[in-house]
């Protein structure tokens, strides 16, 4: 089992693989691999999606994806 | 005269066309079939999520899967307010081979099952009926097209006497929880073979159209005894797309990061390969691949990628309590050959070698299920404990690490090797596995799956932490 926290200044869903999958800045569980990351349809953030290959994680060190707000620096 | 009669209706029979009893799917529509998240939950909860497994084992299996369905009907529990019945909130059930029988007749009748199961299989000499028709002038011309199998024959009797001529279309327009899953095998690939829409997309196929005696005999179709199905593939002809999941995995090869579910992917495009590259598929006993029906539950646990994922549920703070019910009627018959120096014969030899590697994999698939829950459990364990350390140093020190959402896992097994006395689990231990067991039997199997369900640890603690009691077991009621 592998953990990622998805960060974003704001709540939003995530979606692993195109799935609905939780909220970002939670730890969520993944099994190992490749897998799509993105925060939905809304346009305002940045970038569209990540591709990360998910492996080595521990909860107590989630891998972190960073997502952005599209008008921050 | 007579014989050149047979001889031609035989001839007829041989050159007959094969017809496929999956109808083709016109265009792929994710919002309709048979798949978990259509059916209406309606009071039961996802809070409690709760899986059940039955395994293969003929009528023995079928027998002390239904004991546990009356068990857990007869269990009360405190949720949400309410006093509901724990059968009320099972969510999956995944079947194979005889276990395939109640599930099946609990997907399509809902608690009916309890007036009717009994004396339409549990109680029928179905083995001796099957042989019967097998045997009958009438059946050999059928039989004899290269198309047609034991298994056919056998479909068309549970068709006709079990399931009332049912079609999955009338199970999904109960559109009621639990989400049933006859599991049997593809020969070629050796995977498991879900009897879902989600499996059925790959074929571009309609499981509405599928008769359950079908599913029912592909997952019960014991190699030898029983011949494999056929079914047709339409692969390219639905516009069927693949879930973004498969593409990355199959990606993975070389990374290793994650074998099986490369693996899982692979399978996903072998079957849909336009074409088809595969026109036809043979399913047999279910139990080929996996017989306790948990390898798909415990993908469901561990993986997003699944048709019903449950860690995209849990990732969801959906589920607060995860219960998972191995029913196993295993066996280990005593034998006599070590009390003799003769070499073994042929059909003990491939027998042993048929069953062996089959028992030690249900074996390692259950020590799977534990090693999962312990995970589960030491992630949530380590997080809590660190921060309980770090908050020891003072307030300044705090470090308030986020901790995945926490989960109760119940892992419940109701198999023969939990009862105590020796004598007794030596009587459960050598039952046969046949489609036919006196009436006594049948009876004692009911009674010690309710027993072994109720004696199980873990669902003791799961009937106290819900204020729960079985009605005859060790609680009042």
């Amino acid at each position: 089992m592998e953990h990622v926290r998805v960060t974003f200044p704001t709540v939003r869903l995530v979606y692993i693989d195109g799935e609905e999958s939780g909220n970002t800045n939670e730890v969520l569980r993944v099994d190992a691999g490749t897998h799509l990351f993105a925060l939905g349809n809304l346009a305002n953030y940045r970038p569209a999606s990540r591709k990360v290959m998910v492996r080595d994680t521990t909860a107590l060190e989630p891998l972190q994806i960073r997502f952005f707000r599209k008008d921050a620096a | 005269m007579k014989h050149a009669l047979l001889a031609g209706l035989l001839l007829l029979a041989a050159c007959a066309s094969f017809k496929p009893q999956n109808p083709p799917l016109a265009k792929y529509a994710p919002q309709a079939g048979y798949r978990f998240e259509h059916l209406e939950p309606g009071d039961n909860s996802d809070r409690l999520f709760v899986i059940l497994t039955f395994s293969g084992g003929g009528t023995r299996a079928a027998a002390l899967a239904y004991g546990v369905l009356e068990a857990l009907r007869d269990t009360t529990i405190d949720w949400q307010g309410r006093r509901v019945s724990l059968l009320d909130e099972v969510d999956v059930i995944s079947s194979i081979s005889g276990g395939s029988f109640p599930a099946a007749y609990y997907a399509l009748r809902g608690k009916r099952i309890f007036d009717e199961f009994p004396e339409k299989f549990l109680y029928r000499p179905v083995q001796s009926e099957l042989i019967k028709l097998a045997l009958s002038p009438a059946s050999w011309p059928k039989l004899a097209a290269p198309a047609y199998g034991r298994s056919d024959l056998a479909a068309e009797f549970y068709h006709r006497e079990v399931f009332a001529g049912a079609t999955y279309a009338e199970v999904i327009a109960r559109k009621a929880r639990p989400f049933v899953i006859l599991n049997a095998t593809d020969m070629s690939t050796a995977a498991q073979f879900p009897f879902i829409q989600d499996q059925f997309d790959l074929l571009c196929s309609d499981l509405a159209g599928v008769p359950l005696a079908r599913a029912a005999a592909s997952s019960s179709a014991f190699p030898g005894a029983l011949t494999a199905l056929t079914f047709r593939n339409y692969a390219g002809s639905c516009e069927y797309r693949q879930p973004a999941w498969v593409q990355l995995a199959a990606e993975d090869h070389a990374s290793r990061a994650n074998a099986r579910r490369t693996a899982r992917a692979e399978n996903r495009l072998s079957l849909a390969a336009a074409g088809p590259a595969r026109p036809y598929l043979h399913l047999t006993d279910g139990g080929v691949a996996d017989n306790i029906g948990l390898r798909g539950p415990l993908e469901a646990i561990a993986s997003v990628n699944h048709p019903w994922s449950v860690l995209q549920r849990m990732n969801q703070k959906k589920i607060d309590k995860l219960v998972v019910i191995v029913v196993n009627a295993a066996t280990n018959p005593a034998t006599g050959r070590d009390q003799s120096a003769s070499v073994p014969g042929l059909v003990d030899t491939l027998t042993t070698a048929a069953t062996v590697p089959l028992d030690n994999y249900s074996f390692d698939t259950v020590e799977l299920l534990r090693r999962t829950v312990e995970e589960f459990d030491a992630d949530a364990r380590l997080v809590e404990g660190c921060n309980r350390l770090a908050a020891r140093k003072g307030e300044q020190c705090a470090l308030r690490l986020a901790v995945p959402h926490k989960v109760d896992l119940y892992p419940i097994q109701v198999a023969f090797d939990y009862i105590a006395a020796r004598e007794e689990r030596s009587w459960f231990k050598n039952l046969p596995t046949t489609f036919e067991l006196p009436r006594q039997s049948i009876d004692r199997l009911r009674a010690v799956g309710r027993r072994l369900l109720g004696e199980d640890p873990q669902f003791q603690s799961l009937l106290q932490a819900l204020g729960g009691c079985l009605a005859g077991g060790g609680r009042t009621c």
